[in-house]
């Protein structure tokens, strides 16, 4: 990334530098385990609000962690210091955590080594992204808003890394990953609109048209009523349908499941959403931001959590998995939530055909409520509408909804294609715009 | 401190940015070392050391922020890092309407430290772990008990920040926090109770005092109690928040609010903005007369008071809401003069070397009032105790705000009785504090802080405390906190 004017940043790790780097700690160690893990990232951020810039920022970080373990004790000390004595000492610290930890019973060494997948994680045109073409989004962005006369704020990022993993035990994984993301919030007076993407390209975040979709529900929302809580139908854009499925994800873990303290207990194998729901991880679709291994090692594989509503797959970690003997699969990175037949193209198509029913741009502040069912509460956010007899006819005060996912989704009345989907609060996903019977939208608010 | 150093880089960086014509420029070197322990399920899961060290420099060039930050911290880069933020911001300033204009603030040249007694970082990694395994085995001697937590962490901070308009600040900041948790299971439900030493600016001697093994059997007992517990009939009670609670209550629904920069629309598209809008101070009324709120950077071993801010600018102690009525915002250097003040607040704060600092929420705290707890207690014919944090969430101007807790009791007729489960309370932020009737005094104040506050794009990690004395709220809004309720 580079300004007319400045020098360049250093470049990034390359492979052979992250083997020598590793091969510095590895050979030194006296641990009977060792684990190496870096991180070198470069990002830029400008934001923007009120249609001019606030902040404009460039980050440069390389981080290296090294653990060691001396059977079953271990322990981790990471540097932003990567010089040689630095390395060094980081690894000395590490030694003296492991030689003084207490033995852990779950305790694992590190993965075999294996080949990892080789994906497009780094696209040349994000690579080559900087602080000039961040300001030209901007530019475009605040442009069409002040066209309109309305407020623009939000960000354009980009940003690089350099991935690497290396183990006494031969493991060893390089990955160049980088990526983009645009978000943007259109103020008319009080009525906010919204839209966001995040992609592996920069040339792919569409800035105009997203802009163009954040000024159509701003202006749709200056006409603005109030309904009273209670249970509606409602048409979730694939953002609100992603800030649900975030926690109901992010709730698949295979120890809380074994000792009992999961909302999933006993459902494995059981339908637990609508029979024509399907959640797979996709690593390798050109939409999402899979990589080919994790932080542990670990290889990110395509792979089917929920099969026809049916779940199928936990987040297992490694000494989980072994004590049940089942293949340890850590995360869904790159998911993918699809429902067969969709009968909707897009979103408009589920307008026109819904009798009425709330439209939900985007969820806001999604938190537990209840673990024990999975009930989250959360708020609407820049963009609700009533719908009726298949026209948006005025936007409505936002409500509270207080609902569980796992109810939510028993039964969905409508669906798209799967689409892209990203908010402030999750990664990104490919799921469907959904219609649902019903959905419990428990205060409404004063705007 | 290696200051002898870090003072040559700093200079390097402030020539470049004052040779570039730049009208303001700062630099902050910052090496944070922390120490998290984490136990669970009575092992030691993890044991972390990190160092983290490097710099992020600012300029100010014709009213516009550039900002860049780097790990490498070298005489080759310092400079070629700020020469980078001088081009960023020349790029900023190509879209500038508004340009940024400072508030003033004298030069300072002085350095913080935190005081503590006993340094975190120089107790054995065996008597840390000893203690967290400890805890977890005694949790566990409760029957019922399904799983249990401990942690322990600790951070230095060591800054240097240098300006061009002459201030030099040097601070060595301390932070520490303990914590033990019980997770109970019945007939397929789970509950968990937490204890929880507040986050403060203080040494080991937090951890000492708060005795977590001699909490861990009430904390599992009342674990196995939670879970059992009834569940709230939903309704109309009065509610007696405890300390810990309340400071969630007043980070989200009074400090977030009173931050200038979401009021003036930065934050519009991510954290949100403010019903506090400008033209309400002086006027609106927030709360009832009973409703003090002080923000206070300057009380000792609170996690904002840290002598100066990343602006350079001293700590201070303002009001926020005096007798109900809003009437000042946290404020940086560049919002501050936006509503005509001469000063800034001194609450700008990045949470590391590599992120721009962004208005935060001070100390923002509840003043005591004259009521004994047992005194709030005794006029409730119905009503819930609440202490702890549960579930919380709140919308982006901070009106609607539905609350959760960690532990919940039945007020009857003037007497805490059984435990409750399931208790989510809701409502409207001026409404809420409207219905305040009375608070606590001094002798029931207790500080809690919060060290994971999002705010920012990308986003940070804010640092503040928010102290505060038992108070009552009458006729608030309960639902219970399960599906399809």
């Amino acid at each position: 990334m580079t300004v007319a004017g400045a020098k360049p940043w250093p470049k990034m790790t390359s492979r052979e530098e992250f083997r020598f780097l590793a091969d510095l700690v590895l050979a030194r160690s006296s641990g009977d385990d060792t684990m190496v893990t870096f991180h070198d990232h470069h990002s830029g951020t400008t934001r923007f609000a009120n249609n001019q810039v606030i902040q404009n920022v460039d980050a440069r970080c390389g981080t290296l962690a090294v653990t060691v373990a001396f059977a079953g004790q271990h322990g981790t000390a990471t540097t932003t210091d990567v010089s040689a004595g630095s390395i060094q000492e980081t690894l000395v610290r590490a030694e003296r955590i492991a030689r003084v930890s207490p033995e852990d019973p779950e305790y694992l060494p590190p993965p075999e080594p294996r080949v990892f997948a080789v994906r497009q994680t780094a696209r040349p045109e994000t690579v080559g992204a900087g602080p000039m073409r961040r300001l030209e989004y901007v530019n475009e962005a605040i442009g069409q808003c002040r066209m309109e006369n309305l407020m623009a704020a939000g960000i354009i990022s980009s940003s690089v890394s350099s991935v690497g993993i290396a183990a006494g035990n031969g493991l060893f994984g390089y990955e160049a990953r980088a990526d983009a993301r645009f978000s943007l919030t259109v103020q008319a007076g009080d009525a906010t609109g919204w839209s966001a993407a995040a992609h592996r390209s920069v040339d792919h975040l569409k800035i105009q048209e997203r802009t163009l979709a954040a000024i159509i529900k701003a202006k749709r929302g200056r006409d603005l009523s109030e309904l009273p809580p209670g249970r509606y139908p409602v048409i979730l854009e694939p953002a609100a349908v992603a800030g649900l499925w975030t926690w109901l994800l992010w709730s698949l873990d295979a120890k809380s499941y074994e000792k009992g303290t999961s909302p999933f207990a006993h459902k494995l194998g059981k339908q637990i959403v609508d029979e024509r729901l399907t959640l797979q991880n996709s690593p390798d679709h050109a939409d999402l931001l899979g990589v080919g291994f994790t932080h542990e090692g670990m290889p990110s594989e395509s792979s089917v959590w929920i099969d026809h509503g049916v779940l199928k797959q936990l987040s297992y970690d490694r000494f989980t998995a072994k004590t049940h003997g089942v293949k340890a699969i850590p995360t869904v990175e790159a998911p993918v939530l699809s429902a067969e037949s969709p009968p909707a193209g897009t979103i408009q198509d589920l307008i026109k055909r819904t009798e009425r029913a709330i439209l939900v741009t985007n969820f806001w502040y999604i938190r537990p409520v209840n673990p024990s069912d999975l009930t989250l509460t959360g708020m609407t956010r820049d963009g609700t509408f009533l719908v009726e007899k298949g026209e948006i006819v005025s936007a409505v005060k936002n409500f509270r909804f207080h609902e569980s996912p796992l109810q939510a989704f028993r039964r969905i009345d409508a669906w798209t294609v799967p689409m892209e989907a990203v908010t402030s609060e999750t990664s990104k996903m490919l799921v469907p715009a959904v219609v649902l019977p019903q959905f419990n939208f428990s205060s409404v608010t004063r705007f | 401190m290696s200051t002898p150093d870090w003072a040559e880089l700093a200079e390097l960086a402030l020539k470049s940015i004052a040779a570039s014509g730049a009208e303001y420029g700062d630099i902050r070197i910052l090496h944070s070392s922390s120490q998290t322990i984490i136990g669970e399920d009575r092992r030691i899961a993890s044991i972390r050391d990190v160092e983290d060290r490097g710099f992020g420099v600012r300029a100010l060039y014709h009213g516009a922020w550039g900002f860049a930050a780097s790990s490498i911290l070298s005489p080759e880069d310092v400079p070629r890092v700020a020469d980078l933020a001088v081009e960023i911001a020349k790029g900023s300033a190509s879209l500038a309407i508004e340009k940024v204009r400072l508030a003033e603030e004298p030069i300072h040249r002085d350095r913080f430290v935190t005081r503590a007694r006993i340094d975190p970082f120089t107790i054995p990694l065996e008597k840390k772990a000893d203690l967290l395994l400890s805890t977890m085995e005694t949790l566990h001697r409760q029957g019922g008990i399904a799983r249990s937590g401990a942690s322990l962490w600790a951070r230095r901070d060591r800054k240097l920040f240098a300006s061009t308009e002459g201030s030099r600040l040097e601070f060595d900041l301390l932070a520490s926090q303990g914590d033990c948790t019980a997770t109970a299971l019945h007939h397929g439900r789970f509950a968990s109770r937490c204890f929880n030493t507040p986050h403060l600016r203080v040494g080991y001697e937090l951890i000492e005092e708060a005795d977590m093994l001699r909490e861990a059997p009430r904390v599992a007992a009342e674990a196995i109690e939670k879970v059992n517990a009834p569940p709230v009939d939903p309704g109309s009670y009065d509610l007696v928040l405890d300390p810990e609670h309340l400071s969630l209550t007043i980070h989200e629904s009074c400090g977030h609010p009173s931050e200038l920069d979401r009021a003036l629309g930065y934050e519009a598209n991510y954290a949100g903005t403010s019903f506090l809008t400008p033209e309400k101070r002086g006027t609106f009324r927030y709360g009832s007369p009973h409703v003090n709120l002080v923000a206070d950077n300057r009380e000792p071993e609170t996690l904002a008071a840290t002598g100066y801010d990343d602006d350079g600018v001293a700590c201070q102690k303002w009001d926020i809401i005096r007798d109900g009525i809003f009437v000042g915002y946290c404020t940086n250097r560049e919002v501050g003069p936006k509503i005509g003040e001469t000063r800034s607040r001194g609450s700008n704060r990045a949470d590391s070397w590599g992120s721009v600092p962004i208005v935060r929420i001070a100390n923002v705290g509840l003043e005591p009032g004259s009521a004994k707890l047992d005194q709030l207690v005794a006029d409730v014919k119905r009503g819930v105790y609440i202490e702890g944090h549960g579930s919380y969430s709140i919308d982006q101007r901070r009106y609607n705000f539905q609350f959760g807790g960690d532990a919940f009791w039945l007020i009857e007729n003037g007497k805490r009785t059984h435990m409750l489960r399931d208790v989510i309370y809701h409502g409207i932020t001026p409404e809420f504090w409207s219905s305040c009737d009375g608070v606590a005094d001094l002798s029931s104040r207790r500080r809690y802080g919060f060290i994971t506050c999002g705010k920012g794009q990308p986003g940070q990690s804010g640092w503040m405390t928010h102290a505060a004395s038992p108070a009552r709220f009458r006729n608030v809004q309960v639902i219970r906190g399960e599906g399809r309720t």
